[in-house]
């Protein structure tokens, strides 16, 4: 336990560090969303219909550049190697990790709701429902993600390597993320929202242990 | 589910059929073709 | 189904082939014209004896896929990185085969080129996530990690195969009761069955032949020099010395 505080304060160090990496991100996210916006047009219904998707996409998008990121001072500074040497157990280390981008994903989610909110006039209902989505979809693309960046960084064509692993995989989160932010958005009159988010606790509840099981076989030799 | 008899649509069953079979021989032609390169490599290697 | 020794001819794994051409042609001669045309879906309905038969197959190969990748992450034998790389690459083919026979019966059946059948739509899907694998292969050189590494994310992948079954068969089925008859109430079963053995023996001559040509490769980049090879270098050395 102490292993885990330790991992998580050490990689939430790191982020504040490159907390101007972090904003770029979330100007990254945001210039998407205004994207989608020229891409569909200025059609305010089909807009304000598609705004958890394009909310949700613009977050999956983002999140290759700072799951990426996260490894970046292990690589440039050798340092996984060194981690592994430690006596912590890579699923500290792994937790750890998992745990930072998690937050820091929440973070972009966070500060791109404004932003959907003024692109696409969804209306401003049960904003505080849909941190509680945006906390569990981010959660759920974070697991996952740690451990495939932790390949990509490794390996070569790692920018395309990511997205190429992960975007396949975490098709339930945006289909369950998206439907949930929808309806909890736009009106939930069956009170279907609910069981999106239990698809998405679902998920969570099979990723985080699967991808901390199998993090060692990543990183150790 | 009822209703809609499908007349004709033999370019379909044989669109699909004339793929599958195109990609599967095509695929299999060359895993043949590279089992016998790669077994002539190894005759010319003296064995270990 | 993995390679023989290497110095012997892969007899079991031609004849296996060989079969299953004979079975295909038989089985689809019976399918295209014996066999009578369904009710509703006239001829489109032939179709289904290529479909079916590789919709199994392609399950079957994916789950020796991952029986390969937990042999290898277990057992740490080379021979399980073979496998898995050999299924892997033939289920990525059956998995295009499906979606394209699927996207060929959608057409005429629903008038659009993919009706989001949430068996279709999760093929699909996981045809994506086993490119990547193969592509994750291609971009890691060192042998341990690449069949590490792989293994660990066809694991991943196979696990995530029920989640986004179920994901989309809810997410499509508040939009439109359509669905693919894939268990097929066929005038004639025997093409489909024919068709399905010959998929199988087909699957099997494949994976036999690729596991040996990975086995092969990775014997050539985990292999000390060959002292034939030394001797010629010392040859050459010598030559230059003099």
């Amino acid at each position: 336990m102490r292993q885990l505080l330790a991992a998580t304060h050490k990689d939430l160090l790191l982020s504040w560090r490159s907390r101007a990496q972090a904003s770029a991100v979330m100007v990254f996210g945001a210039t998407t969303l205004l994207l989608f916006s020229f891409a569909v047009g200025p059609n305010a219904a089909a807009l304000r219909q598609n705004a958890g998707g394009f909310l949700w996409v613009a977050l999956l998008l983002s999140s290759t550049l700072s799951l990426a990121e996260s490894y970046r001072a292990e690589i440039e500074q050798r340092a996984l190697e060194g981690l592994v040497l430690l006596p912590a157990s890579p699923r500290s280390l792994f937790y750890g990790k998992a745990i930072a981008n998690w937050l820091q994903l929440l973070l972009v989610g966070i500060g791109l709701v404004p932003v959907m909110v003024v692109l696409y006039d969804p209306g401003t209902e049960n904003l505080l429902a849909l941190v509680g989505v945006l906390a569990m979809g981010t959660a759920a693309l974070s697991a996952p993600g740690t451990l495939y960046a932790a390949m990509a960084s490794q390996a070569r064509a790692q920018q395309v390597l990511l997205p190429l692993l992960l975007f396949p995989l975490v098709v339930p989160v945006l289909l369950a993320a998206v439907k949930a932010s929808s309806l909890l958005l736009l009106g939930d009159p069956m009170e279907q929202a609910g069981s999106w988010v239990m698809l998405l606790a679902a998920f969570n509840g099979i990723f985080w242990p699967l991808c901390g099981l199998l993090f060692g076989q990543v990183v150790e030799e | 589910m009822t209703g809609g008899i499908i007349i004709g649509g033999w370019e379909y069953v044989i669109a699909a059929y004339a793929i599958t079979f195109t990609v599967l021989g095509g695929y299999t032609a060359t895993l043949l073709a590279r089992t016998r390169k790669s077994k002539r490599g190894q005759d010319q290697e003296p064995s270990r | 189904m993995a390679g023989n020794s290497n110095e012997k001819r892969p007899l079991l794994a031609y004849g296996s082939i060989a079969l299953a051409v004979v079975l295909f042609a038989i089985g689809s001669y019976i399918g295209l014209f014996v066999a009578p045309p369904e009710h509703f879906m006239g001829e489109v309905q032939r179709i289904m004896y290529v479909h079916v038969p590789t919709a199994w197959v392609a399950l079957v190969t994916l789950l020796w896929a991952f029986v390969s990748a937990l042999g290898f992450l277990f057992l740490r034998k080379w021979k399980w990185d073979s496998r898995m790389e050999a299924s892997i690459e033939v289920g990525v083919l059956l998995s295009f085969l499906l979606c394209m026979q699927g996207s060929i019966w959608a057409k005429p059946t629903w008038g659009v080129w993919w009706d989001w059948d949430p068996r279709l739509t999760t093929t699909a899907v996981m045809l994506f996530a086993f490119i990547g694998i193969l592509a994750l292969r291609r971009f890691v050189e060192d042998p341990v990690r690449r069949a590490t590494w792989s293994a660990v994310a066809t694991i991943v992948a196979f696990a995530d195969v029920p989640i986004v079954y179920f994901s989309v068969k809810w997410w499509n089925s508040l939009h439109q009761v359509q669905s693919t008859p894939q268990t097929v109430d066929s005038p004639m079963i025997t093409p489909l069955r024919i068709n399905a053995f010959a998929m199988l023996f087909l699957m099997m001559g494949l994976v036999g032949l690729r596991t040996r040509l990975a086995a092969r490769r990775l014997e050539n980049e985990l292999a000390p020099p060959l002292p034939e090879r030394e001797t010629e270098t010392r040859a050459i050395a010598a030559g230059g010395e003099a």
